[in-house]
């Protein structure tokens, strides 16, 4: 999670992503913030991603986030 | 059939009164009998291209979704061995639904204007009409393909099931853009209409008749004439038809959406949001997340995610990271991306060199936002500018107003290099002395101008009580029978005075035809 947290504050440091429980819906990550996070995840874990997962259950806070993350190890 | 006509209102009076009648299974038949009548008005040409859309996405959704079937049934090991010939399956028929779809939408729509750019004017022209609404119904239909394809919705076995989503009757001329999960259950449900619904979505559509009649068609006596010859006319002059057509164009899209909405919900459809108070917004990219919404969320959805995470822009990605260091090395693909997107938002407007400037300006704009995005943040810190305060937050607002307004000068003239004689006017040749002569002169009258102004302003006012989080709507329903009544009569009158017997406008949408 640590790891995460600091990819994820490299791309939008003004966001609290550890107290944020859903981030898509009260508009606070838009869709060029996921495609950046996504980027970065891809590039930092060597991991896929398909456009498939970029829904907002998937980016409604930090936990849901690792979920995909580690959905995508498994892949 | 136009919107604002007697017409349509006796199309849903008689729509309306048979869905009622008529047992709930078989409710959405009304609704289909009605799509057909209200686009059979525009023609058998309209009506061949809509059908060419709606059997070619019918049936490569149900191709798609009998191949998903067959794999339903398999064990994982099975499913995963699969995987690859049915992914490439299933993309050939997406593919073969936008080829097909999209290459009538260019036929139709762009090829005579790409040849008389190519050829300048001596090449041969198809002089095809565009259908209304040809944009609109496409885009949903091929978003229901890759719904289709991805998972996200069941093909829908009954073709004039189907046709229903794609024709339905009040989107027909300018969307929205509707998504097949949200919009097709509420056709088929066929849920007896409430009087709660009949009073809010008249309510609705009186607002849309409001924008569009009273303001609209006022705004635009300037416009045509001034963006035409805009040579012959002071830069003042020219700077108030940007503006008029900026308010014109607003109460023109959004009256229209406002009365195709209002006419769903009275059916008890509610249908997507188009706008969500564009003019709040407190940056280009955030007006474009509040203006057209269905259309950016389909770009989102269908172009902007597969092509961000395509494995061409993860070999950009890896390679602007190694030879770009810091922020814009790791942002460089997504900001390419946004780039292409508003570029194509450009194109979809029309075939024209002042659209492509506009997508060029739009994604040019945002595209460096986002780059400068951490050199902002230093000077804004340096500055000490308190981010929170509402002065901070009104200076944006009139900041981007003002970057769309200047887009305004590209959107609406009538080649590029007036769109550039224009801006260059507003700044050399400014002469306020001379706005107001010219203005008369092209028949806007003193009563109109303030028509315009009083009634734009009303609408902003409306839009700051919703923007500090009052549904307007809600707290009108909780209010007695007078307020409730003198609500839906005053603005009639308002309407019937200043819009159909006022010297207003209506007639065709300026989206009509995109």
């Amino acid at each position: 999670m640590e790891k995460l947290l600091e990819i994820l504050k490299t791309v939008c440091p003004d966001v609290d992503f550890e107290t944020e429980t859903d981030l898509v819906e009260d508009g606070i990550l838009t869709s060029l913030d996921i495609v950046m996070i996504v980027s970065e995840l891809m590039a930092s874990y060597d991991i896929r991603i398909d456009v498939d997962d970029l829904m907002p259950e998937n980016f409604k806070s930090a936990e849901t986030i690792l979920e995909l993350v580690k959905r995508a190890e498994e892949n | 059939m136009d919107i604002t006509s007697w017409q349509f209102l006796a199309l849903i009076a008689v729509t309306l009164t048979v869905y009622i009648l008529l047992p709930q299974k078989y409710r959405w038949t009304a609704l289909l009998a009605a799509s057909i009548v209200f686009y059979a008005a525009g023609g058998a040409a309209a009506m061949a291209y809509l059908l060419v859309t709606s059997v070619t996405t019918y049936f490569c959704a149900r191709c798609i979704d009998a191949l998903a079937a067959k794999r339903a049934n398999l064990d994982a090991a099975e499913k995963k061995a699969t995987r690859p010939a049915f992914d490439r399956k299933r993309h050939i028929l997406v593919a073969a639904a936008c080829l097909i779809n999209f290459g009538m939408l260019f036929a139709v729509k762009y090829f005579d204007g790409v040849i008389a750019l190519v050829t300048h004017g001596q090449g041969p022209a198809l002089g095809l009409i565009v259908p209304v609404g040809i944009s609109f119904y496409i885009f949903q239909s091929v978003g229901y393909v890759i719904d289709v394809s991805r998972g996200k919705a069941r093909a829908e076995r009954n073709y004039l099931k189907y046709l229903l989503f794609v024709s339905f009757f009040p989107q027909m001329v300018q969307g929205p853009i509707d998504r097949f999960g949200h919009l097709h259950p509420q056709l088929m449900e066929g849920r007896r209409p409430t009087a709660d619904n009949a009073r809010d979505g008249i309510q609705l559509m009186m607002w849309g008749f409001f924008k569009k009649l009273v303001i609209a068609g006022r705004a635009g006596t300037v416009v045509n004439a001034i963006y035409s010859d805009a040579g012959a006319y002071p830069g003042s002059a020219i700077a108030f038809a940007v503006l008029m057509y900026t308010i014109e164009l607003y109460c023109d899209f959004s009256g229209g959406i406002d009365i195709v909405r209002g006419t769903a919900e009275i059916f008890g459809i509610d249908m997507a949001e188009n706008f969500k108070r564009p003019f709040f917004a407190t940056s280009l990219a955030e007006f474009w997340r509040r203006w057209h919404i269905t259309l950016g969320a389909w770009m989102r959805d269908y172009v902007f995610y597969p092509l961000s995470l395509s494995r061409a822009f993860a070999a950009i990605g890896r390679f602007s990271r190694k030879h770009i260091n810091g922020t814009v090395g790791r942002i460089l693909p997504t900001s390419l991306a946004t780039f292409i997107i508003y570029f194509i938002i450009g194109i979809w407007h029309g075939a024209n060199l002042t659209y492509l400037a506009y997508g060029f300006y739009n994604g040019g704009i945002i595209t460096l936002s986002i780059i400068l995005a951490p050199f902002y943040g230093r000077v804004r810190k340096a500055l000490r500018v308190n981010e929170e305060s509402g002065l901070y937050r009104a200076f944006c607002v009139v900041r981007t107003f003002f970057v769309v307004f200047v887009g305004r000068y590209f959107v609406r003239a009538p080649w590029l290099k007036m769109s550039f004689v224009m801006l260059k006017r507003t700044v050399c040749d400014f002469y306020i002395s001379a706005l107001w002569p010219t203005v008369t002169g092209l028949g806007m009258t003193l009563s109109d101008l303030a028509v315009v102004l009083a009634g734009f302003a009303v609408i902003l006012a409306f839009e700051l009580i919703e923007e500090r989080g009052v549904n307007i709507r809600e707290s009108l329903a909780k209010r007695g029978f007078f307020v409730q009544w003198a609500a839906m009569v005053l603005p009639l009158l308002v309407i019937l005075l200043l819009g159909v017997l006022g010297g207003g406008g209506g007639g065709e949408f300026i989206y009509g035809r995109i």
